[in-house]
C-alpha cells in the first residue's frame, strides 16, 4: 500500500528525511515514534502529499508521489489524515464536518452522506453530538469527529499525526479506543504517537526515527524488550518511565 | 431670528429628503457593487499567483493612495475624453464602488489569510479542489472575520459619498449647500445635514463595535 | 490614454503642482499636529473618572465619526461667519482637518491603552514600582508603541482628506491640478500629475510605517 524507496527531504540545509525505505502492506498497523524534530510527522505528511520530497520514490496505493503528473486529489480520497490539532471546520456542525467531503468530493447525495456520517459518529460514540459545533465539543470529542470525518470518505489508508498530543490526559483514552477498534477491523494505519500502550496493543510494527532516519524497526515485543539501537533504548527509557 | 431661519430651513424639507434618499441610494448601490469587486480583488490578492497578487496590490494602492475627490474628477472629466459620457450619478456610483472594492478587497484578503493553515491542509487532505477549499472552507470563515470591518467600511462609504456632491450630484451635502445660499446660517443648515448623516451612520457604527466585541468566529 | 498625455504641459505646470504639493504638505502637517493634540486631550477625558467629561469626549468622537468631513467643513465654512468669526479659508480647513482626525486619533490611543493586560499592571505593582514608574516604564511604552502604525495610517487619510479643502477654494494640490484643467482645458494632464504627487506622499508614509513596524516588532502572543 505504501512504499518508500530511498526517500530524502531537505528543509534548506536541514536533512529532515534521510534515506527512508519502508513498506507498509494492506491491513498493517505501523506506529512511528521518536523525539520531536526527528522527522516522523514529515514522514507521514509525505504520504498524502502535504509535504513534497526531493529524492527517492514513494508509491501509495499505486500513485507515484514523485511524478509531477500525480493526481493528488484522487490519492487523497483514498488516504484519511488525522491532525494533532483536529482542524475541524469551525463553521460546520459535527455532522457537516463529517459529510462535507463525501458530498463535494465523492459526489454523494446529502442523504447518503448523512446516513454514512451518522453511523460513523455513532460508532465513535458521538451520536448525541451531531448538531454541535466544534467549539461546543471537548478536545477528545473533536478528535473523534475528525476521525469520523476521515473515515466517511471510506479511505483505504488512515494516517494519524500525533492524534492525542493536544489532548488533556483524561481524554486520551476515548480517542485511542476508537483507533484500537479501527485497527482490529483491519484498516491499514500509520500512526505517529508516543502512546506506547497503543503500540503494544495493536501495532504490527514499531518504527523509531531519529534525525530524519529510521533507526529501528521491529515488532512491538522485540521493540520494547530487545531494541538493538542504543538511541532507541535511551528514548524508550524516557517515555516509559513517566 | 433663529426660529424664523429654522422655519425656512424646515420649509426646504423636500430638498433635504431627496438629498438623503440620493445619499442612501448611492451608498447602498456602491456597497453592493463594491462588495463584488472587493471579494474578487481579495481572493486574487490572497491567492497563490504572485504576479496577479502584485498587480492587484498596485491597482488597490493607486486608489487607496489618492484622494477620493480626485478619483471622482478623474471618472467625471477624463472618461468623457475617451468617449464614455457619464451622468453625475453614474460617475459617483463608478468611483464609489471602485474605491469601496479596493478597501473591501484588502479586508477580504486579510480575512482569508487569517484562516489557519491547518484548515486548508485538512481540506486538501480530504481531496477538495482549490476552488472548493476556497468556497466551502476558507471563505465562509473569512466572511465571519471580516463582517464587522465590512459594516465599518459601509460607514466610510456613506461619508465618502458626500464628496460626489462636488460634481453637482444632489445628495444630502449638496442639498445643504444649496439651502445655505438662501438661508445664510451654516451652523443651522449643516447641523441638520450632519444630523441626517448621524441618523444613518451611528447605528452602523454601534453595530460594528458590538460585533467586534462579541468576537466573530468561534475560536478553536 | 496615457500615451496621449501632453508632457510638455505637465512640465510647464510643474511649478504650480510643486506649490500645491508644498501647500498640501503644510496644511496636512498643521492639521495632524492639531489632531494629535485634540486626540490626546479627548482620550485623556474619556478615561478619567468625571462622568460628564467622559460623555462629552464620547459625544465629540461619535459626532465626528458619524458625519462626513465635507459636511463638517461646510459647517465651519458657512457657520463661523455667523458667529462673527472670520478666518482665512486655509485656517478653517486646518481646523476642520484637526477636529475630524482628532476623533480618530483619540480612538487609536485609547485602544492602545486598553489593550494592556491587567497582568502587566499587576506584575509592575508586585515588583514594587510606584505609579509613575509603572506608567513610565511599563504602561506608556507598551500603550504607545502599537499606536504608531495606525497613527501613520490616519496621517495618510488626513493627507487625502485635505483635498476637500479645494472645495472651499484653498489652493492646494487638488486645486492646482484643477487649475491646469481649467486653464488649458487639459483635465487629464492636471489630474494625472496631481494623482502622482499624492501617490508619492502615500508611498513615503507607507514606507515610514513599514520601517517602523519592522524595527519594532514586539515579541509576544500573536
Amino acid at each position: 500500500m505504501i512504499e518508500f524507496t530511498d526517500v530524502h527531504k531537505w528543509f534548506g540545509s536541514l536533512h529532515v528525511l534521510n534515506d527512508i525505505s519502508l513498506t507498509v502492506t494492506k491491513g498493517e498497523v505501523v506506529v512511528v515514534c521518536g523525539r520531536s524534530g526527528s522527522g516522523k510527522s514529515t514522514l507521514i505528511r509525505c504520504i498524502n502529499g502535504l509535504e513534497p520530497f526531493q529524492k527517492g520514490r514513494l508509491v501509495v496505493d499505486g500513485f507515484d508521489l514523485g511524478s509531477s503528473s500525480v493526481r493528488l486529489r484522487e490519492l487523497r480520497m483514498e488516504v484519511g489524515f488525522v491532525f494533532q490539532s483536529f482542524n475541524l471546520y469551525p463553521h460546520k456542525t459535527a455532522l457537516e464536518n463529517v459529510t462535507i467531503a463525501p458530498i463535494h468530493v465523492r459526489g454523494l447525495s446529502k442523504a447518503e452522506a448523512e446516513v454514512r456520517g451518522r453511523a460513523l459518529l455513532e460508532k465513535v460514540g458521538l451520536g448525541d453530538r451531531m448538531q454541535n459545533y466544534p467549539h461546543q465539543l471537548s478536545g477528545g470529542q473533536q478528535q473523534r469527529v475528525a476521525i469520523a470525518r476521515s473515515l466517511c470518505m471510506q479511505p483505504k489508508i488512515m494516517l494519524f499525526d500525533e492524534p492525542t498530543s493536544a489532548l488533556d490526559p483524561e481524554m486520551i483514552n476515548e480517542v485511542l479506543e476508537v483507533m484500537v477498534s479501527l485497527a482490529r477491523e483491519g484498516m491499514t494505519m500509520m500512526v505517529v504517537t508516543h502512546e506506547m500502550g497503543f503500540a503494544r496493543k495493536v501495532a504490527d510494527r514499531v518504527i523509531f526515527m531519529d534525525r530524519g532516519a529510521i533507526v529501528e524497526t521491529a515488532d512491538p515485543e522485540t521493540f520494547f524488550t530487545a531494541a538493538k539501537s542504543e538511541r532507541t533504548r535511551d528514548f524508550l527509557s524516557k517515555v516509559l518511565h513517566h | 431670528m433663529f426660529w424664523l431661519q429654522l422655519n425656512r430651513v424646515v420649509g426646504y424639507w423636500p430638498v433635504l429628503l431627496k438629498g438623503l434618499g440620493m445619499t442612501v441610494a448611492l451608498s447602498v448601490l456602491a456597497l453592493l457593487i463594491g462588495s463584488v469587486i472587493g471579494f474578487a480583488l481579495g481572493i486574487l490578492r490572497a491567492g497563490p499567483n504572485r504576479t496577479l497578487s502584485r498587480a492587484v496590490g498596485l491597482y488597490v494602492d493607486f486608489f487607496r493612495g489618492t484622494p477620493f475627490l480626485l478619483q471622482v474628477f478623474i471618472v467625471f472629466f477624463i472618461l468623457p475624453q475617451v468617449g464614455i459620457e457619464l451622468s453625475a450619478f453614474t460617475a459617483g456610483v463608478v468611483a464609489l464602488s471602485n474605491v469601496a472594492g479596493c478597501f473591501i478587497g484588502e479586508i477580504v484578503a486579510a480575512g482569508i489569510q487569517s484562516v489557519p493553515a491547518g484548515q486548508k491542509e485538512a481540506a486538501a487532505a480530504s481531496g477538495f479542489t482549490r476552488a472548493q477549499q476556497m468556497r466551502l472552507i476558507v471563505l465562509p470563515q473569512a466572511v465571519r472575520v471580516v463582517t464587522p470591518s465590512l459594516v465599518g467600511q459601509f460607514v466610510l462609504l456613506i461619508k465618502d459619498s458626500s464628496v460626489v456632491s462636488a460634481i453637482g450630484l444632489l445628495d444630502l451635502t449638496r442639498s445643504g449647500w444649496m439651502i445655505v445660499q438662501n438661508v445664510p446660517n451654516g451652523l443651522l443648515v449643516f447641523g441638520i445635514v450632519g444630523l441626517g448623516y448621524f441618523v444613518i451612520c451611528y447605528p452602523l457604527i454601534w453595530l460594528s463595535r458590538r460585533m467586534e466585541r462579541r468576537g466573530q468566529a468561534p475560536v478553536l | 490614454m496615457l500615451g496621449s498625455l501632453n508632457t510638455r504641459v505637465m512640465l510647464e505646470y510643474l511649478p504650480a503642482i510643486w506649490q500645491g504639493f508644498l501647500s498640501t504638505l503644510m496644511l496636512s502637517a498643521a492639521g495632524f499636529a492639531g489632531a494629535l493634540a485634540l486626540g490626546i486631550v479627548a482620550c485623556a477625558l474619556s478615561i478619567q473618572p468625571l462622568r460628564w467629561l467622559r460623555l462629552s469626549a464620547t459625544a465629540y468622537v461619535d459626532a465626528i465619526r458619524a458625519t462626513p468631513l465635507l459636511a463638517q467643513l461646510y459647517f465651519l465654512y458657512f457657520g463661523l461667519p455667523r458667529l462673527g468669526v472670520v478666518l482665512p479659508e486655509a485656517l478653517i480647513g486646518v481646523v476642520a482637518l484637526s477636529l475630524n482626525s482628532g476623533a480618530y486619533v483619540a480612538e487609536i490611543i485609547r485602544s492602545g491603552i486598553l489593550a494592556i493586560s491587567r497582568g502587566q499592571v499587576e506584575a509592575a505593582i508586585s515588583s514594587g514600582m510606584t505609579y509613575l514608574q509603572r506608567m513610565r516604564l511599563i504602561i506608556l511604552p507598551q500603550a504607545l508603541r502599537p499606536t504608531i502604525s495606525p497613527l501613520i495610517g490616519q496621517a495618510i487619510v488626513l493627507v487625502k482628506d485635505s483635498s476637500l479643502l479645494s472645495l472651499i477654494s484653498v489652493v492646494e494640490l487638488t486645486r492646482a491640478g484643477q487649475m491646469i484643467a481649467i486653464d488649458r482645458f487639459m483635465p487629464v494632464e492636471g489630474l494625472v500629475a496631481t494623482a502622482l504627487a499624492y501617490l508619492l506622499l502615500y508611498y513615503l508614509l507607507k514606507l515610514v510605517a513599514g520601517a517602523w513596524s519592522h524595527q519594532n516588532r514586539l515579541p509576544g502572543p500573536a
